[in-house]
């Protein structure tokens, strides 16, 4: 499944997106674990993501096909 | 105009496209890049997007602004890509009968912006580093809990912890 960062995510994961390898359909709370465990700079800033598909933002409970990329949004700061 | 552009925003484009003979009011907002933060001394910035989302949120967002304050106008348009100090980042053009709905519409536009729209400073430093700000938390992965209140309008309809004079 194609996992995309942003923001600050992208420096703690030292890249804007990766395969990660991991059954679908998967909880998203599941894959957050796998990434964190993958990658360990990641890990502080789980609690506060928010994860989207497309133009959604969805819960941690919901299940993802891994047919679209899974994006990992870090606490906005805009305007 | 999209919402999220490259391109240097035109403030002035945005209010040929509200127009409306039927307001008395005009407020322009725009957010400009300053050159300090927390003490330190900021020469550039850098805006990212998560563009499919921003899209989506911004146009909801000015449809929001109109229905929750009643004015007949709202445009907002965030610039991504790197910007020098003064040049706007944002720009929020409302437009509606009297100026008091028209005020506080264009405060709780640039407020609320802050709070959901999926875009990133990051700032660069005259030392030669570069960081990018906290911010805050989109609704907990879709809990929607920034905005559990019901809907409320007019002045008292402010987000509860305002940012107007943070980042």
């Amino acid at each position: 499944m194609r996992i995309e960062f942003y923001g600050v995510l992208q420096e703690a994961a030292g890249r804007e997106a990766l395969e990660l390898s991991i059954d679908t359909p998967s909880r998203v709370a599941h894959i957050l674990e796998e990434l964190g465990e993958q990658i360990p700079a990641l890990q502080s800033h789980l609690p506060r993501i928010a994860c989207a598909v497309g133009d959604e933002v969805i819960p941690r409970s919901e299940m993802v096909s891994g047919d679209a990329p899974l994006v990992l949004l870090p606490p906005v700061s805009g305007g | 105009m999209e919402h999220i552009t490259a391109q240097v925003l035109d403030a002035e484009l945005l209010k040929r496209e509200t127009e409306n003979p039927a307001c008395g009011a005009l407020i322009v907002f725009e957010g400009t890049v300053r050159n300090h933060h927390r003490g330190r001394q900021v020469e550039r910035m850098e805006y990212t997007a998560y563009k499919p989302l921003a899209e989506r949120v911004l146009q909801e967002l000015e449809e929001e602004t109109k229905r929750r304050f009643g004015v007949a106008e709202c445009r907002i348009v965030h610039r991504i890509g790197e910007l020098a100090i003064g040049e706007a980042s944002v720009v929020i053009v409302v437009r509606s009968a009297h100026r008091g709905d028209a005020f506080d519409a264009a405060e709780w536009a640039i407020d609320t912006l802050k709070q959901r729209v999926p875009i990133w400073k990051n700032d660069f430093y005259a030392d030669g580093t570069r960081a990018y700000q906290d911010g805050v938390p989109l609704s907990a992965c879709g809990s929607d809990e920034h905005d559990s209140a019901s809907p409320q309008s007019g002045r008292d309809a402010r987000p509860e912890h305002s940012l107007r004079n943070q980042d």
